[in-house]
């Protein structure tokens, strides 16, 4: 029965308006070695909200430029494409994840806002740990719960039945497993592979509640399930599964982080994220 | 009139007022009350102590225990509110699943909380504190009555 409500949820995923074509697009450009910045700017002409968007976050307070940015080329210029890169995957995010969702119990408005936060705590615990900088984390980060969009109206079916699951002390993506055949980490991993997103970003949202079982861990997994984690703490985008979770002792082990540095990326975590979320 | 307060901060009211925070999670809700002077007000804090921040502290106590708990109690009194006649409630501190200590800002919170209470001679009325849960917390200036409300269920503290 389990497999079959799996195949029920992913003819559902198939039929998700896939994410702005052009965020796949932009997303294998940047993984292409010999791409350039013109090519960016060739793909955004396609979808001018889309740019729009992309300019506002630009112009946030998180990055902090100065002088006012204008156009994508300016953009370019100023951040460097591969920044803007990650931006235009924000304001992608941003167009589907801004809504109500079903289940999880989420108002309009806050996955988007948690999806922010996690970005930027994971870019808070990266310099702290002096991890090698990475703009993909911010991208995985944007998008580990992709899958709820999708998972939450079977959630909300079920959800007697997950909640006396997780009841027993069973962490909720494991009894969305148990009920549903998959967890919204899992549908969000196939999602992202159906739009032929890199590897490491897939397998960093597949793994994001239990980095562990993951095939290779990975400090961008580790990352993320960190921040995820820490954001659902201090009571950002935390839905009816409040925070039933089990973080990793391995992960904060590989990351070697020590308390005092996860409660001092905690203090800025609202800050950062209201910075990029006033803008819309 | 209703007041919400956010991560990090405070809100003090009168009889007639309603003061609510969402989504509490291994933050700390305090809730404190003077029924004879129908006044009172609500903390929520993030982090225990606030010498990781010292910056962040100056500009904002309230995100931190140490800071903002004596603010509130200030606060209140500045109201009218009486030491003696205050009722005092805790809601929040909760924590993932599991055994690591890195993630158990909530139970630090909640012995900071604890600590600073016992030092100033005042005790905890009511408290919903701990497990995985988030609660969203709903304070009546009219009456002192803290209704806590988790996932579909809601009660009275």
């Amino acid at each position: 029965m389990k497999q079959g409500r799996k195949r029920e949820i992913i003819t559902k995923m198939k039929s998700f308006p896939s994410m702005s074509g052009i965020a796949a697009k932009v997303l294998k450009v940047l993984d292409d070695p010999n791409s350039s910045a013109g090519q960016v700017e060739q793909l955004l002409k396609q979808d001018p909200s889309l740019t729009a968007n992309l300019l506002k976050l630009t112009n946030s307070a998180y990055f902090g430029i100065p002088s006012k940015i204008g156009s994508v080329r300016h953009a370019i210029a100023m951040m460097g494409w591969k920044k803007v890169t990650k931006l235009v995957m924000a304001a992608c995010v941003n167009a589907i994840s801004d809504q109500q969702i079903l289940g999880y119990d989420l108002p309009p408005g806050v996955l988007w806002e948690h999806s922010v936060a996690v970005s930027v705590t994971a870019e808070g615990l990266m310099r702290e740990l002096k991890i090698a900088e990475s703009d993909e984390i911010f991208t995985a980060a944007l998008l580990h719960d992709l899958g709820k969009l999708v998972l939450g109206g079977f959630v909300e079916k079920e959800l007697n039945k997950i909640e006396e699951v997780a009841a027993r002390g069973i962490p909720f993506q494991m009894a969305e497993q148990e009920v549903l055949g998959t967890d919204h980490a899992e549908i969000g991993a196939l999602m992202l592979e159906s739009w032929s997103f890199p590897p490491r970003l897939v397998s960093a949202v597949r793994w994001h509640h239990d980095p562990d079982s993951a095939p290779e861990t990975s400090s961008m997994t580790d990352i993320v399930h960190v921040s995820n984690v820490l954001c659902l703490m201090i009571g950002i985008g935390v839905g009816v599964e409040g925070l039933h979770y089990e973080p990793s002792v391995l992960a904060t082990k590989r990351l070697g982080i020590k308390p005092n540095q996860l409660e001092l990326i905690a203090s800025q975590t609202l800050e950062w994220a209201k910075e990029l979320t006033d803008v819309f | 009139m209703k007041q919400i307060v956010q991560v990090g901060d405070m809100a003090v009211g009168v009889k007639g007022d309603e003061i609510v925070t969402y989504a509490l999670g291994s933050c700390l809700g305090l809730m404190i009350y003077d029924p004879v002077a129908q006044v009172g007000g609500m903390l929520h804090a993030m982090l225990p102590l606030s010498k990781i921040n010292l910056e962040k502290a100056e500009n904002n106590p309230y995100m931190f225990v140490d800071r903002g708990v004596p603010i509130l109690f200030k606060e209140v009194y500045g109201l009218g509110g009486k030491k003696e006649r205050l009722i005092v409630k805790a809601a929040g501190c909760g924590s993932p699943m599991g055994n690591n200590e890195m993630f158990k800002i909530g139970e630090r919170n909640y012995t900071v909380l604890k600590k600073m209470l016992w030092k100033n001679g005042v005790l905890l009325k009511a408290e919903e504190v701990g497990g995985s849960i988030s609660r969203t917390v709903y304070f009546d200036m009219s009456t002192g009555r803290v209704t806590i409300k988790s996932g579909r269920q809601e009660r009275l503290l």
